[in-house]
């Protein structure tokens, strides 16, 4: 009988090493392991043993079984994995083809950078307000030390819609109304679309800026240069060149403008910053007391600085765009430039 | 304002290169915008002879030179017509390269060699304009380079001047600030002394000034015998160098010392005057009068015009007339040199149109105080130059001499204000070197009397800017504020908006910016009503174009004018959106400015692509971009109402937006673009587009949130198709399964709409799934049968929908 049970694990064995699929595996299992199978007909033999050779063969029978199952294991385990390796070759796919994308929007080049401009001073502590586009002589000239004969409110330069209204020139009247609306100490962004009647390949009749100003007790023109340095910092980053120059406007004294080393050749010179290696790019200034005035704040008692820039200029150096027409045509080849 | 190294040299012995001097002009607020260093690279442009000028034998207009450049005679063949054998010209020799960057090569000409060319005085930078080619004076050495034996090389520094600094508008301003920031002395020109002739001016002429206000200081010289003539070539080179041309010797003394010393000088030829007398009044109105231009002008009681006895011969300030202008033949001159009020030559000028050097100066604010140096200087130089004589004594009206500002300046608050810590001495040492004559008061106060040149400084801070400026702002140390905490205004609405932006950019939507202005036209184009609301404007008094004449009242027309131009362009698939404000004109003079939201689908859903078909966008896309910022905005239940009013939407493809429940009020109509509106855009392509109200959106946002517990209990749904009256809407149907209100209806959705073959006419199937669960228990098949009947019940009750 041991030699039967030997006889039939060396069949088995090679019948399952044999089988290429899982179910032939699974019917030589039964055939030899199943209830009807070969191992339970030898082992109804097993009677017909004497009392001394039934534990003996017993435990041959165990064995047997015990490793045809871990034969049967092996091979199950070996054709799980062939299977499921042609079933991987059998599925690639081209997985260069493009993906299925959402359709993607864009924000307007003008809109990024109000943004981008609006969180760095945000971060100086700065909050965003905001006036109307048709403004009153009042806010647009008057109190910003404008009188009524500057050459600014030129019918040449400003659009009327009255004698005493006008398409804001500027974004300074959000100043004039944010203190008379609030008491110091004042930290406001305000941009807003401007108006000039000016039209050629460098001048739009309407187009953007941002105004910021602060009042406080003990500003100083040296606050001045800290807030703008670290705005340019974070906006042009933290190698570019800064410089302050005397400047000029009506409603700031002292009055500077404010240039970078230019981020197209790196002040070496160059076309764009026409050989000077310097970019201007924003006006800025000590509020004037006239303007203090004009809102009823003690220049005794309260000082400030006020700034402002043009979001086309910050966006054409900073996106590279060449063309000041670009921002209002609208064209969807430009507009989809712009994604971040 | 053009000035150049050698001229302010003459003013000041600094010693900086053409780049430093530009670099501090600028830092001391004098920007320099342009800098042309004049005859740099030009070396190998020599003085040379012509041995021999021949016609080309080729070219009827060319001639054949042979030049001696100081080493050999050379062949150059010339296009000009003013040279002749033994003139000394400009020689560009070959190698040399043009400031307007022409290389000169050896080459033929028409089979001629020609190793150089003559040059003009444009083709070596130093003119716009020229009459041939430069001939040089004679005397100079053949292979001199021709700047170095002119002499002149120079720098021209341009500088962009601040309003503010009209007393920067003269050589020697330009020179007073290089002084202070090079820390030398300042040369004034001498005051000259004439010799005596024996004849007094005042026996030959008066001045009488009837209009003091308008003139408040008016001198006059009389110079006789003059040669009027062409200038020596230094004064031509020099005004040529500052942007100005030469007319003849006695206007170029006049612009020279203009150009010098910043004050406007006019010559009047002294026997064309009647009378032989200057009266200063007001223009008597409607009057004409002709400028030496040419031009004729009406004038009114508000110009002050200087007049001889009998009628006006100068438009004060602004421009002389034809009628006393100097001649050819002049002999006699009647030298002026005055200070008008700024605002009365601001106001002619405007009204004329005359914008002249001197103009400029005066509406700005000349200097009074150089009223009789400019005279002298000027007489002086026609005495030298003219061949005249000065006659003695000058005239000298001054009927109420201006008294000097007097500021006083506080170092405590200077200091203050600019960030510094200066000794009342610095700041002392600063306002001198600028001219201005500081006293002490007290240990930190300044009384500071100002020079009549600087209008600009009229007030303490006005001090306190010149401090910095002459201190340099790069020496002002860079400080963060240190304030107490701001309290943040309210931004809620500003955010709704950027917020909405983000939203809208979500949906695949790109963002545009248009102009706020229109024509009217535009209103014809959407075919509007004749009582439309939006054909009242805000209109411009002064538009640029009637295309821009009022601002717009909708965003829609500049959106279609927009997709026009992108299609034009092929670009075909458009999702475009603009979120601005229109103008709306009120009660009040002052419009509102309300912030509206446009978007529009055009085209394909999706960009072409080998994962799914082609589809083009319709209604339903549109309104899905208005129902997803409904939802994210908490707009609770919306109502879209079929058949919009708006003319320029398709009536069976449209509606009115609605929200706010009970008091519903609408905030837009969506839908697809009417065919006659597209024909006007010439649109060749479905056009989908809705315009919303922002601040009506605003109103209706509901931020408050509440939490609904997540069941714990399965769903189950049922299904039904209802076969409706064809004009029965989704919205009907949603409306009575609402009204019969069953507690445990989760959800209901609209899976299937289907109209056509197996479908009675008229007829429409609509297919919806109705979700229903309990908070806390597995609902049983009975309950759920029994509330889905109700349903059903319902809508064939109110609707007359059957079950299919």
């Amino acid at each position: 009988m041991e030699h039967q049970l030997e006889a039939m694990l060396l069949d088995a064995r090679t019948a399952l090493l044999d089988a290429d699929n899982e179910v032939d595996l699974q019917s030589i299992r039964v055939q030899y392991l199943g209830k009807k199978g070969r191992l339970t007909a030898i082992m109804k033999e097993m009677g017909k043993l004497t009392a001394d050779e039934r534990p003996i063969i017993g435990a041959v029978a165990n064995k047997v079984k015990d490793e045809l199952a871990s034969v049967f294991e092996q091979q199950l385990q070996a054709l799980k994995q062939q299977h499921l390796t042609k079933r991987m070759e059998q599925e690639r796919i081209d997985v260069t083809l493009p993906g299925r994308h959402q359709k993607v929007g864009t924000k307007h080049p003008i809109t990024l950078i109000t943004e981008e401009l609006v969180e760095i001073f945000s971060f100086l502590g700065f909050s965003v307000a905001q006036g109307p586009e048709v403004e009153e002589d009042f806010y647009n000239f008057e109190a910003l030390n404008l009188p009524k004969d500057h050459p600014a409110r030129d019918m040449q330069d400003t659009f009327y819609i009255t004698d005493n209204e006008v398409l804001r020139t500027h974004t300074s009247p959000v100043q004039i109304r944010s203190m008379l609306q609030h008491q110091p100490p004042l930290r406001i962004i305000a941009p807003g679309t401007v108006y000039r009647r000016d039209s050629d390949i460098t001048h739009s009749p309407m187009f953007h800026q941002i105004e910021g100003f602060m009042v406080d007790e003990h500003i100083t023109f040296g606050d001045l240069k800290g807030v703008l340095t670290a705005f340019i910092t974070e906006c042009f980053g933290k190698n570019v060149g800064v410089r302050f120059r005397p400047s000029f406007f009506p409603f700031t004294e002292p009055s500077a403008e404010v240039d970078i080393q230019c981020v197209i050749c790196g002040g070496k010179g160059c076309r764009v910053c026409q050989n000077s290696g310097w970019l201007e790019i924003l006006g800025s200034g000590m509020i004037d007391p006239e303007v203090f005035a004009s809102v009823n704040y003690s220049s005794e008692k309260y000082s400030g600085f006020a700034f402002g820039m043009g979001l086309e200029r910050i966006a054409m150096l900073k996106y590279g765009v060449n063309d000041l027409r670009l921002f209002f045509e609208n064209d969807v080849r430009f507009l989809r430039q712009f994604c971040v | 304002m053009i000035v150049t190294h050698k001229w302010l040299k003459e003013f000041v012995d600094f010693d900086l290169t053409a780049q430093q001097l530009s670099h501090q002009l600028t830092m001391a607020g004098l920007e320099v915008d342009f800098m042309q260093e004049v005859g740099a690279g030009l070396d190998s442009v020599v003085v040379a002879r012509l041995d021999s000028v021949e016609p080309h034998p080729q070219a009827d207009r060319l001639t054949k030179c042979q030049v001696f450049n100081g080493v050999e005679v050379i062949p150059v063949v010339c296009g000009a017509t003013n040279h002749k054998t033994g003139d000394l010209v400009a020689l560009a020799q070959v190698g040399t390269v043009l400031p307007d960057g022409l290389k000169i090569k050896k080459s033929k000409i028409r089979g001629e060699e020609s190793r150089g060319m003559l040059c003009s005085v444009t083709e070596l930078g130093l003119d716009d304009e020229a009459d041939g080619i430069l001939i040089l004076p004679s005397g100079l050495e053949p292979g001199t380079p021709v700047f170095e034996a002119l002499d002149l090389k120079d720098v021209r520094y341009e500088i962009g001047l601040t309003p503010n600094r009209a007393d920067c508008l003269s050589i020697l301003g330009i020179a007073r600030e290089v002084a202070a920031f090079t820390h030398r002395p300042l040369n004034l020109p001498a005051c000259p002394a004439f010799a005596p002739t024996g004849v007094d001016i005042n026996a030959l002429t008066s001045v009488n000034i009837e209009t003091p206000d308008g003139c408040p200081r008016y001198m006059a010289r009389l110079v006789r015998g003059v040669k009027v003539g062409s200038s020596p070539q230094w004064l031509v080179r020099r005004l040529e160098a500052v942007g100005m041309r030469s007319i003849n010797n006695i206007v170029d003394v006049t612009n020279y010392v203009l150009m010098e010393l910043g004050h406007p000088l006019h010559a009047f030829d002294f026997n064309r005057l009647a009378g032989k007398r200057i009266i200063v009044r007001k223009a008597t109105d409607a009057s004409s009068f002709t400028t030496l231009d040419g031009q004729v002008h009406e004038l009114c009681s508000d110009d002050v015009v200087v007049c001889d006895a009998e009628k006006p011969i100068a438009l004060a300030g602004v421009m002389g007339g034809e009628n006393s202008e100097v001649m050819d033949d002049t002999v006699d001159i009647l030298l002026e040199s005055a200070y008008f009020d700024p605002r009365s030559i601001r106001r002619t000028s405007k009204k004329t149109g005359i914008h002249s050097e001197a103009s400029h100066r005066f509406e700005r604010g000349a200097d009074i105080d150089m009223v009789p140096l400019a005279l002298d200087r000027a007489a002086e130089m026609m005495q030298q130059i003219c061949g005249a004589t000065v006659l003695d004594k000058a005239i000298d009206v001054y009927p109420y001499p201006i008294q000097k500002r007097v500021i006083s300046i506080n170092r405590n608050r200077t200091n203050a204000l600019l960030g510094l810590e200066l000794s009342l001495e610095q700041i002392e040492q600063l306002l001198t070197s600028i001219s201005l004559c500081p006293q002490h008061t007290d240990a930190d106060t300044l009384e500071v009397t100002v020079p009549a040149a600087r209008h600009d400084l009229e007030r303490e801070v006005d001090l306190m800017e010149e401090v910095a400026r002459l201190n340099g702002y790069d020496n002002i140390p860079v400080t963060m504020p240190v304030s107490q905490m701001v309290a943040a205004i309210d931004t809620r609405q500003i955010d709704f908006v950027r917020d909405l932006r983000n939203v809208v950019v979500a949906q695949g939507m790109r963002e545009i910016i248009n102009y706020s202005f229109e024509s009217t036209l535009v209103c014809d184009r959407l075919c509007l009503n004749a009582d439309d609301y939006r054909r009242r404007h805000v209109a411009l008094i002064n538009p640029l174009t009637e295309e821009q004449s009022v601002m717009r009242t909708s965003l829609v027309p500049a959106m279609l004018d927009t997709l026009a131009r992108n299609l034009a362009y092929k670009s075909s698939d458009l999702s475009l959106f603009e979120l601005r404000p229109v103008f709306i004109p009120g009660e009040s003079a002052q419009p509102d400015e309300r912030m509206k939201l446009c978007f529009t689908l055009s085209g394909l859903r999706e960009r072409q692509g080998w994962a799914h078909a082609d589809a083009e966008v319709d209604f339903y896309d549109l309104k899905g971009v208005a129902e997803i910022i409904f939802e994210r905005f908490g707009i609770r239940s919306p109502v879209f109402v079929p058949d919009s009013p708006e003319p320029y939407l398709h009536p069976g493809k449209s509606c009115s937006v609605y929200c706010g429940g009970r008091n519903a009020v609408k905030i837009g109509a969506l839908g697809e673009l009417h065919p006659l509106v597209l024909e006007h855009y010439s649109i060749g392509q479905p056009v989908y587009i809705a315009e919303l109200d922002v601040e009506m959106l605003y109103a209706h946002s509901e931020k408050t949130q509440t939490f609904k517990p997540i069941s714990k209990f399965p769903d189950s749904y049922r299904d039904s198709a209802f076969l409706v009256k064809e004009d029965i809407t989704a919205q009907q149907m949603l409306e009575v399964i609402n009204k019969v209100k069953v507690k445990y209806l989760e959800d209901v959705i609209l899976f299937d709409m289907y109209a056509g073959k197996g479908i009675p006419e008229g007829m429409k199937s609509l297919a919806l799934r109705m979700r229903y669960r309990s908070a806390d228990k597995t609902l049983a098949d009975e309950e759920i049968n029994a509330m889905h009947a109700k349903i059903v019940k319902a809508l064939q009750q109110n609707l007359g929908a059957e079950i299919r």
